[in-house]
């Protein structure tokens, strides 16, 4: 008779929390699209909070995971899968998620803040070379960076606050 | 890996502040962007204001924007998927019509401050503005 692999406990609510952080990162991406947008491609990056939380909690596989499926998820309920959207959109994500990785794991000092504010201008940064290698091939479009990285800077630091405020209170969530 | 420091029950103001490093990362993050912003204004604010129209890296047109008073252009420009309108008036450049689906061109509004574009992606249209008021007249003579 085989023997039946249960999954254990822990393993159930690190996958419970792990939907309920996809699901909550979903909403805010569908949210976010729904915003008038202060610039182009920009947006306040809260469902980079919920990133950031499956990062600090349960570690980098998770975090770029949850990255993948929110944008793929989100991008089917807005519409936009597999468009130009959805293309600068993947690029941004993900190349936040790997910054926000890095900087977790080399850059020795840092808090939620730092490294959200790295995601942050990653996201924005990669969002343009996106458009302007694959779409629109014209330099001008990168006038308009320095603004709209000032604005990144401003939201990456108030998420990244958001993020420590949110893992702080909420410590028994955090699994490993 | 999760470490205590950053579980730590701190007050949403102490958090705000941030670590040194994240200070640091903040100074050097803000001196880039004053740098560049002061090098890419050098270069797009000389002369009078203009809206330079691309599709990919071909220029289609490029025209002053119209002061008040002045008549609006009406431009038409040929993308990928088909027709944008672009309309320069005294308000500035903007796409009044784009075939994309997501219409955020359109939505964009009118913009004429040196260094603003706006970018129809699905089309590959980007307006440009150049040039600011305060060169519109290189030189005034009585």
């Amino acid at each position: 008779m085989h023997a039946v692999l249960r999954p254990t406990l822990a393993e159930l609510e690190s996958k419970a929390v792990w939907l309920a952080l996809l699901m909550l990162a979903i909403g805010l991406h569908v949210f976010e699209a729904a915003l008038p947008s202060l610039g182009p491609w920009f947006k306040p990056g809260l469902a980079n909070i919920v990133t950031l939380l499956a990062l600090l909690w349960m570690g980098p596989r998770a975090a770029v995971i949850l990255t993948l499926s929110r944008i793929v998820v989100g991008s089917f309920f807005i519409g936009t899968l597999l468009t130009p959207t959805f293309v600068i959109s993947l690029a941004g994500g993900l190349a936040a998620a790997i910054a926000m990785i890095f900087a977790w794991r080399i850059l020795p000092g840092i808090g939620p803040v730092g490294v959200s504010l790295l995601g942050a201008l990653t996201h924005m940064a990669v969002q343009f070379v996106t458009v302007e290698s694959l779409f629109i091939r014209q330099p001008a479009l990168y006038y308009a960076l320095p603004p709209l990285l000032l604005l990144s800077c401003i939201t990456g630091w108030i998420n990244g606050a958001l993020a420590g405020y949110i893992a702080g209170r909420l410590p028994d969530v955090a699994i490993r | 890996m999760l470490t205590a420091e950053y579980v730590s029950r701190q007050s949403f103001g102490r958090l705000l502040l941030g670590r040194p490093t994240d200070r640091l990362l903040l100074l050097a993050s803000l001196l880039g962007i004053a740098l560049s912003w002061t090098l890419v204004r050098s270069h797009v604010a000389a002369g009078a204001p203009l809206a330079e129209i691309y599709h990919g890296q071909r220029l289609l047109a490029s025209y002053l924007l119209p002061q008040k008073g002045q008549p609006a252009v009406h431009f038409m420009a040929e993308g990928d998927i088909g027709r944008s309108e672009i309309i320069l008036d005294e308000d500035g450049a903007r796409i009044a019509s784009s075939p994309c689906l997501s219409q955020r061109c359109v939505l964009s509004g009118p913009h004429r401050h040196a260094g603003d574009l706006i970018a129809c992606v699905p089309n590959h249209i980007l307006v440009s503005i150049r040039g600011s008021d305060d060169h519109r007249f290189d030189a005034v003579v009585e």
